[in-house]
């Protein structure tokens, strides 16, 4: 019985090590803005986030990843400061 | 004189069933079967046609619901594919027997043999040789013939055997093309309603079909049956002729030939794939090649004597197969082919292909190549190798990207906007960290976050997550890793309270120190939408649309935490993705439980979803948040039998405030929402009453 790896052959593997997401920004139709004066750095943002795209600064206000963003705005609908802000995202590269 | 529209096949199918006004139709959905049951559920709630329309719980239930409304003399519908085929494979094997001419769509996809949603034939595959009549389509054109051919092949008494309408997912299922429908009239006086012979009904007769027979009888009814399925072909040649006289449409019964006239080589191919099979024989013919095509319409019966016929003074033919008959080196209709011509002493080198799996694309270039490759067998008399896999190279889209900081699911899945099983998922993992195993039975999740999670996800059977995860828990125990790793799924409502229910109720029983848990978004949404036993009363769902004869769902969600309550299980919590911090202390607790070994933790999340409740995505949790405050999804938990509510509001917010921003609550009227109302409500104290009480009742 052979139970050297390399005599295996045709064995679909998935490697957690490599794995990955896409950049999916380009889904975005809004953009959320974030207004750091508003911003008392509750973290709930970072808590909803469906993508997981938002981390914390040094002073716990969101910095948020805009390459795997897609756009949702529950950051801004959960926001209790009102501190996120949803903007056409052609208006907010302006 | 009839009219066309432009539709897909699943909708052709759907037409064809309804103009054969089928009387029962029991529905399971799966890819890329479903839009036929979501069509017939819109015939159906608008009563364009009036059938018992059944809502199975999976697609072994849905079969025999099929064999069993067959049996008392109805005509029958139902759809399916793949894995759901695969799981019906039992009953599929007993209906021939019980003689129940039902009709069975298969929207054709690969089954087993690594996931995909396209189509090859591993579905039909195993169920071929178990009596059924079996036919492939080409256009959605001849998917609606055959529905209404099939029932009348089926219903004949010469012959009175199920049958499978098989179209290819995708190429079919979803193509748009131009159908021609026949008058109701005309059809109705073409194909009479159904009259079983024996049906079960002690009201009309004594008499009903056993599938019981001593066994020195068994072989006599083997060789009785097999007689009638060979003598079906006559009966199919019959119905195909009839069938063009009266709609202006047939096909040349079991198999159709193209171009075949001074033909000397042959390729004989299957369904969609025959299109480009007949443009590469006119490119070949216009190269001067004397080469013809055969189309395959019915693998059983299989065409033997047909293909006897066609072989005399052909000197090569090439079999495309879309499957893999395994350990035999060659696909199925390959072999086939080439027993049928074995004893009658015509010798033909026969060249198999195999090509086109999991939903591959077989294009015009490919099947001229396998065309020139047939020609050349032809000239040199013999076949260089017996079978060719036509395969091409495979090169990824684009890299996944890697996240700067570690989160235990990557950013930028496949999932919606504003998508809350994401966020169910990120706060799972974070507690029970890297070294955790996801079973996931077929759901969003697997689609979209299988392949963004840092730990093993291990993609289940629909029927058996449970089981999945008892077997891998169970040898990581006897490997003494039960207090190293933990074992939780991360299943759909599907998944744990209809079709996977039973091995969920074994693992609990069992008392399996392993975690489950559901996130509920209260209907099939990895399908598109069809309602699950855990979709609430009213919601419009694509099986149960809103119409003019029905109200959406009509029937009430089931209660899980009452029956996982009944296993008496050491934790069951429900909880929301607008609570985290309690979804997070759940989850602690279900490791704690779990890693002591003291049995299941069954955690019950709702899930929001934008896409299948419709309403805004920013509004994933909020509507989330409505949903606990008006009572409809309550937060609570049974910790070894002591119930206690955990979010509590006051007074409870109306109803209202929760159903009205979801679409899917849209149609509801008054006195509806009054029902609905007076549902929460009443939950609600029922709730009160068993925490006064202290311990749940049963433990």
């Amino acid at each position: 019985m052979s139970q050297d790896k390399s005599v295996i052959k045709g064995f679909a593997l998935a490697d957690t090590a490599v794995r990955g997401g896409q950049y999916v920004g380009n889904w975005r139709v809004f953009m959320p803005e974030v207004d750091y004066e508003k911003c008392v750095g509750c973290r709930l943002c970072l808590l909803y986030c469906p993508e997981g795209a938002i981390r914390a600064d040094e002073a716990n206000k969101p910095d948020i990843d805009m390459r795997f963003c897609k756009g949702c705005g529950v950051c801004a609908n959960e926001c209790p400061q009102k501190a996120i802000g949803m903007k056409r995202e052609e208006e907010a590269k302006k | 004189m009839s009219e066309f529209d432009v539709m897909p096949g699943n909708k052709a199918l759907a037409h064809g069933v309804r103009l054969a006004r089928v009387e029962v139709i029991p529905v399971f959905p799966i890819t890329p079967q479903t839009t036929i049951i979501e069509y017939l559920a819109d015939f159906v709630a608008n009563g364009e046609l009036d059938a018992e329309y059944i809502h199975s719980e999976g697609e072994h239930s849905c079969m025999a619901m099929a064999v069993g409304a067959s049996l008392a003399g109805a005509r029958v519908f139902t759809a399916t594919c793949s894995e759901g085929l695969g799981y019906m494979h039992e009953v599929v094997a007993q209906a021939p027997s019980f003689r129940t001419p039902l009709l069975l769509g298969v929207a054709d996809r690969t089954l087993g043999w690594y996931w995909s949603l396209g189509p090859d034939y591993s579905d039909l595959m195993p169920e071929l040789n178990l009596g059924w009549i079996v036919n492939f389509a080409e256009t959605n054109q001849e998917v609606l013939d055959m529905t209404l051919q099939l029932y009348k092949v089926a219903e004949d008494y010469r012959v009175l055997l199920p049958a499978m309408m098989s179209l290819d997912g995708f190429y079919l299922s979803y193509s748009q093309e131009r159908v021609w429908m026949p008058d109701q009239e005309v059809v109705d006086k073409w194909l009479p309603p159904y009259k079983a012979p024996y049906p079960v009904d002690p009201t009309i007769s004594d008499k009903f079909p056993t599938t019981s027979l001593p066994p020195p009888l068994h072989t006599t009814y083997r060789r009785l049956f097999e007689e009638v399925l060979q003598d079906a072909r006559k009966v199919i040649k019959e119905v195909d002729r009839s069938y063009g006289k009266t709609f202006g449409r047939s096909y040349g019964g079991l198999v159709e030939e193209y171009k075949t006239e001074g033909a000397e080589t042959l390729l004989v191919t299957m369904g969609s794939m025959t299109t480009a099979g007949r443009r590469a024989v006119d490119k070949l013919r216009s190269e001067g090649e004397k080469i013809g095509l055969v189309k395959l319409r019915f693998i059983r019966p299989f065409p033997d004597l047909e293909f006897r016929k066609i072989a005399e003074g052909i000197k090569a033919m090439g079999v495309v197969d879309r499957m893999m008959l395994h350990g035999t080196r060659g696909g199925g209709a390959f072999q086939d082919l080439k027993s049928a011509l074995y004893n009658s002493g015509i010798r033909v080198p026969v060249q198999g292909f195999v090509t086109g799996m999991g939903g591959e694309d077989i294009p015009i270039e490919d099947m001229y190549l396998m065309g020139r490759k047939t020609l050349q067998a032809a000239e040199r008399g013999r076949v260089e190798k017996e079978v060719e896999f036509v395969e091409h190279k495979f090169q990824a889209a684009v890299k996944p990207v890697e996240m700067e900081w570690g989160e235990p699911i990557f950013p930028g899945s496949d999932g919606c906007a504003g998508c809350g099983t994401s966020i169910i998922i990120r706060h799972l993992l974070k507690i029970l960290g890297k070294d955790t195993i996801i079973i996931n039975p077929p759901s969003c999740s697997g689609v979209n976050f299988g392949a963004v999670v840092r730990v093993p996800w291990i993609l289940a059977n629909f029927a058996a997550g449970a089981a999945y995860e008892t077997g891998v828990y169970r040898a990581l125990r006897k490997k003494g890793k039960a207090d190293k790793v933990y074992v939780t799924s991360y299943s759909g409502d599907g998944g744990t309270v209809d079709i996977g229910l039973q091995s969920i109720s074994g693992a609990a029983e069992r008392g399996e120190s392993m975690i489950w848990l559901c996130y509920d978004n209260e209907a099939y949404m990895n399908t598109g939408i069809q309602r699950s036993g855990s979709t609430p009363l009213f919601s419009a769902t694509t099986s149960t649309p809103a119409g003019k004869v029905w109200p959406g769902k009509q029937v009430r969600r089931k209660n899980m935490l009452m029956i996982m309550a009944a296993h008496r299980i050491p934790y069951i919590a429900t909880a929301s993705l607008s609570y985290i911090p309690d979804l997070e202390r759940k989850i602690k607790r279900a490791a704690e439980i779990t890693r002591a070994g003291e049995g299941l933790a069954y955690l019950h999340v709702q899930q929001p979803c934008a896409t299948g409740w419709y309403f805004p995505a920013e509004k994933t949790v909020e509507i989330g948040r409505l949903a606990v405050q008006t009572g409809a999804w309550p937060v609570v938990h049974i910790d070894h039998g002591d119930f206690k509510i955990d979010v509590k509001p006051k007074e409870l917010r109306p109803i209202k405030e929760y159903l009205q921003p979801q679409a899917r609550f849209r149609h509801l009227k008054d006195e509806q929402f009054e029902i609905i109302q007076k549902d929460v409500q009443y939950d609600w104290e029922t709730l009160l009453e068993l925490e006064k009480r202290g311990k749940f009742p049963g433990y």
